[in-house]
Formats: C-alpha cells, structure tokens, sequence
C-alpha cells in the first residue's frame, strides 16, 4: 500500500506538471491575438488569462468526466496494477509534449495526454480494457471536426462582421471598435481554455484516486482539492508562459485586422465552450488554429497556403499515435521490470524535465520556439494588403466610369457643336 | 458495435454557429449605430510595438481627425443620432447578454 500511495503522489506531481506545461504552451491561444491587434498590453493580457484560466477551471467537470469515466475501463483493471499504467501514459504524454516543442513541430497537449493513456493502457492491460467507442467520440471526431467547425464559423463571422460595418463613402468605418471587443473575446477563450484543458489533468487524477481506492468510481466529480490544484496549475503555467511570449512580442505575428481578430476568438471561444458542456476533450490550440485560418481566409481575396496547412495537420495528425508510442513504451519497462520499470520511468521523466529546462535556458527566446501554433496557423492564409474591391463597390466603380465617359462623350459634342 | 452520437456533433456545432454570430452581429451592428451616431470609435493600440502592422500611431491620429471631421459633417438630426446612440448600445447590451446566456448555460449543464 506504501508503494501505491506514492506512485499516486508520483501522478499528482506529474499531472499537474502536466497541467503546467499545458498553460505555458497555450497562453498564445487565448492572447496571440489581442497582442497583435493592440487591444491589450501584453502584460495585462498574460494576467488576464491566468485569471481567467483560474475561474474557468472552476465552471465545468464534464470534460473530467469523459477523461476518468470514459475512455479507459476501469472494471477491466485491477486497482493498484492501473496506477503504474496512468503513470507511464503521463510519461508519454510529457515526453512527446516536450520533444514537439524542442524541435518546434506542431502538436497538441490534450492529445498526447490521451495517446499516452491509450498506449500505456494497451500494453498494461488489454485492448478490453479501453472504451475505443468513447475514444473514438468524444476524443478522435471532435478533433477531427472541432478546428473545421470553428474554421467555418470564424469564416461566416468574420464575413458577418466586415459586411456589418462596410462603407462606401470612404467615411470611418468604427472597425477599430472590434480592439474594444477584443478584450472581452481574448478573456472568454482563456475561460474556455479553463474549463476544457484543466479539466484533463483533474480526469487523469481522479482515475489515479480510484483506481487506488481514495474515491468511490461513483462519484464521477472530482475532488475539490483536485479542481483547485488543477487551476491553480494551468493558471501559474499561464502566467509564467505569457512572459516568453512578452519576450518575443514583435516577430512572427502575422497581420491580424481587429475585425478578423474578435471574429477568430469568438468561434474559439464559442467552439470550446460547446464542447466543454457536453463532455468533448478538445485540443484548444488546434480550434484556435482553425479559428485563425478560418478568419484569414475571411477577408477579400485571401488564399491559403495548403503546403503550411498540411505541415500542421501532419503534426496534429501524428500526435495521438506517437504519444501513444511513447506511453507504450513506459508501460513496456513496467511490464517488464515491475517496481524498477517504475522508478527507469521516474528518472526518464526527470531527465526530460531537466533536459528541457536547461535547453530552454540555453536556446535563445525566439519567434519560432515560444509562440504557439496558432500564430504559425496565421501564416496559412495569405492575405493582400490592399483587399479587391467587393461586388457592389466594383458596380459602382463601373457606374462612375460610364458616368465619366458619357460626360467626357457630351462635352467633346458640346465643343463640336461650338465649332 | 460502436455507437457514435452524431446528433451531439451537430448540437455543438450549432450552439457554438449561433453563439459566435449572435455575439459578432450583435456587436457588428453597435459599432455600426455608433458611427452612424457620429461618434465612429478610433482605439489606438494599447501599446505600439513592432508586432503591430495594423495601425501606426500617425496612421491613428489622422483616423481621429477622420472619425471627428465625418461626425460634423453627419446630415442627420440630434434626435436621429440620439436613437441611433441608444441602438448602439442596446445592441452591445444584447451581445453581452448572448455571452452571459451561453456561460450560464454551460454552468447549469
């Protein structure tokens, strides 16, 4: 009982590492925009969405549900022999997370999170012993259809928001209004954020507690100890990740309009919630991507660069599989060596952990390493800097020029006439 | 046999469809009331750093000067524009309570 009680200490640790490293990578979701558009200082928008990260930890467990009474089988297991199991799955999760983002490949926490849980579990347990039903719908199809949706509606937005506010006479237009808008759209995705990602780790713990008895498998809400250290987790990881970004203000934004901007967050933010309430664990950064490229594409003759889109979907794409791997793998050293596969599992998380501080500390800040695929997503759209007229300003502009020819035709008649 | 609930994709694909438009026409047509209100807002940049290609801090003057030259030269009356101010704000009133609505309903959940 002594070695479960600290392997479960060993999942809290890493769990909420997890949750950490979560909110440090996802802080540009919710603030890549604002900051680029100006709406808020970059300092105010990073303790905004720790906040706010914060509060939206507190709103939903639904999310907790899908992850500790969902996807695995926990009848199919036996208590103290799935907690090693758990572990090596947040092994994998953090090892991939960790890795993608030293070499600045496109990936998603949430979905390593899973792929590392499925994996360990396959190799742990059996293939009995995973729910591939709500796998399959509420983890695969809501990736698969969440950044398209949210694409779509931050298309139809932004044409909603642009055709709203046009103006033919030249006149002021009050676009800029939408730098207002912004500030509570940017504040409603961290929420959202909140109520989604922190929600994981508090389903990854929960499934830790029951599997080693500390909470009834009746009780599908996790413990309010649990919901705190989880928010506070993301929230701190939040605020530590804004200050990279804050460092690297300046480079690697792409052109974003106010309009395009609160249209973008909006459809993240709306797609998240959704989502959040009825139980779908979603990847945040990648309906944020989709939001982006679907804002971009939103505005006057703006094409799309299939190839960057291609090399961040290969990435989303790849994530499940290869944290699965990885989870796999840990679980592997477990089956093979027992306590010792546990404690070769302890010291590799360590060594990755250490490995990436002192990287990180040796690497320079830069665009290309610390703004989140989001930003990166913006780049698959290519927008002109001067927009094509629509189609009413083109027929009027036609009306203006056979009004300047018939005028032009009837003053060369006149000075004929005069002749 | 795998059953897969189809019907939920749609449900939160059209909560989150309603919501995001609701919440951008709402506020679309405020801004838009308030230009016709002869008071078109200019909001500079909280901080200009060189991530800003949108909008210089001489680009925002002159959108000022724009914004205030329009107002005076509105043709519409005192009372005209007052209900048009009043729109304005009855629509950001609506937008907000779309936000408030829709996170309500999700703490209810």
């Amino acid at each position: 009982m002594e070695t479960a009680a600290l392997i479960v200490v060993l999942v809290i640790a890493l769990a909420l590492f997890f949750d950490f490293t979560n909110g440090f990578h996802d802080t540009a979701n919710a603030m890549a925009t604002p900051i680029a558009t100006g709406a808020l200082k970059p300092k105010v928008a990073v303790m905004l969405a720790a906040v706010l990260n914060l509060v939206g930890a507190f709103l939903s467990t639904e999310v907790s549900q899908t992850i500790s009474h969902g996807i695995i089988n926990e009848k199919e297991i036996t208590g103290l022999s799935f907690l090693p199991i758990i572990f090596a799955g947040l092994i994998g999760a953090i090892t991939w997370n960790m890795l993608t983002w030293l070499l600045g490949l496109p990936s998603s926490s949430s979905h390593a999170l899973f792929g590392g849980l499925i994996g360990a579990t396959l190799v742990g347990a059996s293939a009995a012993a995973i729910n591939f039903g709500a796998v399959l719908s509420k983890v695969v199809l809501p990736a698969l259809i969440a950044p398209f949706t949210a694409g779509v509606i931050a298309f139809a937005a932004t044409r909603l928001a642009y055709a709203i506010t046009r103006r033919y006479d030249n006149k002021p237009d009050g676009r800029d209004g939408f730098r207002w808008g912004q500030i509570f759209t940017s504040s409603l995705v961290a929420l959202a954020h909140g109520t989604n990602d922190a929600q994981k780790t508090m389903g990854v713990i929960t499934l830790a507690l029951i599997a080693v008895g500390w909470q009834s498998s009746a009780q599908a809400d996790p413990h309010l100890w649990v919901i705190i250290a989880c928010a506070l987790a993301i929230a701190l990881g939040t605020y530590m990740g804004g200050w990279r970004i804050i460092r690297t203000l300046g480079k690697g934004l792409t052109d974003v309009k106010p309009a395009q901007g609160f249209s973008a967050e909006t459809s993240t933010a709306a797609t998240i919630l959704a989502s959040s309430a009825f139980g779908f664990a979603l990847s945040t950064t990648q309906v944020a991507s989709g939001s982006v490229i679907g804002s971009g594409l939103g505005r006057r003759g703006s094409t799309v660069r299939w190839r960057t889109v291609g090399r961040i979907t290969i990435g989303w794409v790849l994530t499940l599989p290869a944290s699965a791997a990885v989870g796999a793998f840990a679980a592997l050293l477990v089956v093979w060596f027992g306590n010792w596969g546990i404690l070769l599992d302890a010291i590799l998380a360590v060594a990755i952990i250490v490995a990436l501080f002192l990287r990180s500390r040796r690497s320079a800040v830069d665009a290309a390493n610390a703004m989140s695929e989001v930003a990166d997503s913006g780049l698959a759209v290519k927008v002109p800097r001067k927009a094509p007229p629509t189609r009413r300003r083109r027929a009027l502009l036609r009306e203006e020029a056979q009004q300047k020819a018939a005028d032009a035709s009837r003053a060369t008649d006149r000075k004929d006439a005069q002749r | 046999m795998i059953e897969i609930d189809w019907v939920a994709f749609l449900r939160v694909a059209g909560a989150a469809l309603a919501g995001a438009m609701l919440v951008v026409g709402f506020y679309a047509v405020g801004l838009r009331m308030l230009v016709r209100a002869g008071r078109a807002p200019v909001v500079a940049p909280a901080e200009f750093t060189d991530a800003i290609t949108v909008i210089s801090e001489k680009e925002a003057r002159k959108a000022a000067k724009a914004a205030a030259k329009a107002a005076k030269k509105s043709p519409l009356t005192e009372g005209q524009k007052r209900l048009a101010l009043l729109a304005a704000y009855g629509s950001f009133a609506l937008c907000a309570a779309a936000v408030v609505a829709g996170l309500v309903l999700i703490i209810a959940k």
